[in-house]
């Protein structure tokens, strides 16, 4: 306790000093204020201009029709009222929703299964680390594209491979009930080594004398596992949980764009790949902008759950 | 010795560094606002911009290199000519049919002054009134010379877009496959149930029987049409009433479905969609495709022996295709539409030989395409542009009885592309796909605004 209090002490007698006359007026907290400030005005302006500001024209956007060569005609409501009338787009919610349904705890799943593998002092694990995470750094267009071709009907590898073993070969992007699925799987694929590396350092920073004291204790590895790794790394779980989710809910376009288009049958068309068609494609700006609102909404709301659910990663129990 | 004399730098001080730095990122961020406000050469019209995916790019492959050359030719004749200059701006083919490079350019008002338009996008720039009337910039008798081409690019017999390719399609079929088959020539199909045998005698474990384009778009429909209008359907009459209810539109969903179904036609598209790769390597028995790809067989598989032939039809229909191709159009709200439709109607719609030579050059001689005017296709005869088989067969057998694509808005395409989908690959009812569809194109008819749909 007194290490904690005396710092504090010490910088309510920094901030109580007198400035000294005629250099400068205020006081050592407001300069700090200000070098904060300044520090992250660069950041600041960056996030207004190309986020910010963006968004909220963008909620503006919704509530016009917008010709797409430069009209704009208020229509109020009118957009989210097309929206909820239109079956396309709860199509493509639906599949959004099991998309990501599916998707994040996949991802979660796998990557800290993979952490856990790394944190272990095998031979060659500085290469697997390597390789795992190098998907990640690849664009998801050549991801798209170089997965298009292992997944040819006829001659992929993925289905050469599975004749040469005696079994048939499936048409992974054209079976409506098979597509979505793949490009799950394709994405877990890319994303994996990115929450595995996050995973790693949150396993790293557990302290190793928690494992001997347990181990001393008697306690085999999923006691460990369920006891010391899993509470401690709870505020890993939560980034992890929160980052895939809004990933999962607003990314994937690249790999539909050149994987799918939305098919076959409208069965991978996600919510982000239906609004980007509307906007680019038909030149529903407006429309598209409803929609887009709507999914951040719908984002922000599932991210709160998380929040809620979670108590936003805290591994004490003082909530 | 210079830190302490007169003109010694004073040393960096916190103060010091973050002024700076906050000047440094005000005049960042302020730079890009103000470039913004200001003018550019394109503001006074002297200096017009022609967005195309052609040119001007280096390529590994000549051919693409040579089409380049003509854009490149083509813009520097006019500037060598004219006062006002034309740039050209590269955009590659996938940003440009599928990107949001083009139309966020539009929306923003930024668009190019002149640009290629496919059939598919004239009506939604027309109704949005960004197409330049070409009209007035064309010679005498020079839309006569067009023809029927010329139909899906005028409103109210008005020219907004001038056509510099004619692209039939036909069936494509590997030669080598066929008689491996068991078959010659006297098996070509000429019916659609034909097809569907022949095609079930060419399908193995690693070939396609018969492929159609699978992904959902406006290439998908451009290729579906012929079907659906060879049994007498159509979506929309010359009345603007909606037809597509209909008995031709059942059968050629089902045609493709049953394709699907059998096994004949695959899933999706074979080495992931490069015709020349997946025919070379007998994956494909035949495909259903466009005049464009004799010239990439030319440049790539040039000893390989393919034929070609027209589609089939149904009993009691009648043969037709589609007719495809891109124009050139000109930015009514650009900086200077009237230079940029002059330079469309100089290009392209003159009656003089300089313009007839510069069409029959880009479809015979750096592509494979059928000229939209009929003077170029009689000296691109002449000049033996089409004397080599591929290219004479689509000229005298495929074209001929062939229409136009359609020029459908977005909500009519998306309608008929999820009846061919649904039917295509989620096992959806054929009468079920084609009542959706035509209730949607019903319900979006009856609020409809803009220029006809035929």
């Amino acid at each position: 306790m007194t290490s904690v209090a005396a710092p504090g002490r010490a910088r309510e007698t920094d901030t109580a000093a007198p400035a000294r006359p005629g250099r400068n007026r205020m006081s050592r907290k407001h300069r700090e204020w200000l070098a904060a400030g300044l520090f992250i005005l660069p950041d600041g302006l960056g996030l207004l201009l190309f986020v910010g500001i963006p968004m909220l024209l963008s909620i503006v956007l919704g509530f016009f029709q917008v010709s797409g060569f430069g009209s704009y005609e208020w229509v109020g409501f009118g957009n989210y009222e097309r929206m909820f009338q239109d079956p396309m787009f709860w199509e493509s919610m639906k599949i959004t929703g099991i998309y990501v349904v599916v998707l994040v705890p996949v991802l979660f799943c796998v990557s800290l299964a993979l952490g856990l593998l790394m944190k272990q002092r095998l031979p060659g694990t500085g290469f697997f680390r390597t390789a795992l995470f190098l998907p990640y750094m690849i664009s998801l267009a050549v991801v798209g594209l170089l997965w298009k071709f292992m997944l040819d009907d006829q001659v992929g590898v993925v289905n050469k491979s599975l004749h040469a073993l005696g079994m048939d070969g499936e048409s992974w992007l054209g079976e409506p009930a098979l597509a979505l699925g793949t490009v799950i799987a394709i994405m877990v694929w890319v994303m994996m080594g990115y929450y595995m590396i996050i995973f790693l350092a949150g396993l790293q920073e557990i302290p190793s004398e928690y494992y001997e004291a347990a181990r001393i204790d008697g306690a085999g590895p999923w006691t460990q596992f369920r006891s010391i790794t899993w509470p401690l790394l709870k505020p890993t779980s939560f980034f992890v949980l929160i980052m895939s989710t809004v990933a999962a809910m607003t990314g994937g376009l690249d790999l539909i764009f050149t994987m799918t288009q939305g098919g076959p049958a409208n069965g991978t068309s996600l919510a982000i790949y239906y609004i980007y068609t509307q906007a680019f494609g038909f030149g529903e700006y407006g429309y598209a902008s409803a929609m887009g609102s709507f999914l951040v909404l719908v984002m922000v709301l599932f991210s709160a759950v998380i929040f809620k659910v979670t108590g936003s990663g805290r591994f004490d129990d003082d909530r | 010795m210079l830190k302490d004399g007169k003109g010694a730098v004073p040393p960096p001080t916190r103060r010091r560094f973050l002024g700076a730095a906050a000047g440094a990122a005000a005049a960042a961020a302020s730079t890009p606002l103000l470039s913004g406000c200001g003018g550019s050469a394109k503001a006074d019209g002297k200096r017009l911009t022609f967005w195309n995916f052609y040119g001007p790019q280096k390529n590994p492959d000549p051919a693409v290199n040579a089409q380049a050359k003509w854009f490149t030719d083509l813009v520097a004749e006019w500037n060598a000519t004219h006062e006002v200059k034309v740039d050209l701006v590269f955009v590659p083919t996938g940003d440009y049919t599928n990107g949001f490079k083009v139309p966020s350019a539009f929306a923003t008002g930024s668009g190019p002054d002149i640009f290629l338009l496919s059939p598919g996008d004239f009506l939604r720039y027309s109704n949005g009134g960004v197409l330049q009337d070409l009209t007035p910039h064309l010679d005498d008798g020079v839309v006569e010379d067009y023809g029927d081409v010329l139909n899906s690019r005028m409103v109210d017999g008005k020219v907004y877009a001038l056509p510099m390719e004619v692209e039939p399609l036909a069936m494509l079929y590997d030669v080598g496959a066929w008689e491996k088959a068991g078959l010659s020539e006297a098996d070509i199909p000429t019916t659609w149930d034909q097809l569907l045998d022949t095609g079930d005698k060419l399908s193995t474990r690693t070939r396609a029987g018969f492929v159609v384009e699978t992904n959902p778009g406006y290439l998908q429909n451009f290729m579906w049409y012929p079907w659906l209008w060879q049994g007498g359907g159509d979506v929309v009459d010359a009345g603007g009433t909606v037809v597509f209810d209909s008995k031709a539109a059942r059968q050629a969903l089902q045609l493709w479905g049953d394709a699907v179904r059998h096994g004949i036609m695959p899933r999706t598209l074979p080495a992931a969609g490069d015709v020349v790769s997946a025919f070379k390597t007998g994956n494909v028995g035949m495909w259903q495709m466009g005049i464009w790809q004799v010239s990439s067989f030319k440049a790539y598989a040039p000893k390989f022996k393919y034929g070609i032939f027209r589609l089939p039809v149904p009993p009691g229909g009648k043969y037709t295709t589609a007719l495809g191709g891109w124009s050139f159009a000109a930015n009514a709200k650009g900086g200077n539409p009237e230079q940029a439709a002059e330079f469309c109607g100089w290009a392209l719609g003159r009656t003089d030989e300089r313009c007839v030579d510069r069409m029959v050059q880009w479809c015979t001689g750096v592509k494979s395409d059928i000229a939209p005017r009929t003077s170029a296709v009689e000296r691109g005869a002449e000049k033996g542009g089409y004397d080599f088989w591929a290219m004479k067969k689509f000229k005298d057998d495929i074209a001929p009885e062939g229409r136009a694509e359609p020029r459908f808005p977005p909500v009519v395409y998306k309608a008929v592309s999820d009846a061919v989908q649904g039917v295509m690959f989620a096992d959806k009812g054929v009468d079920g796909a084609v009542t959706r569809a035509a209730e949607s194109i019903e319900a979006f008819m009856k609020s409809y605004q803009g220029a006809s749909l035929i």
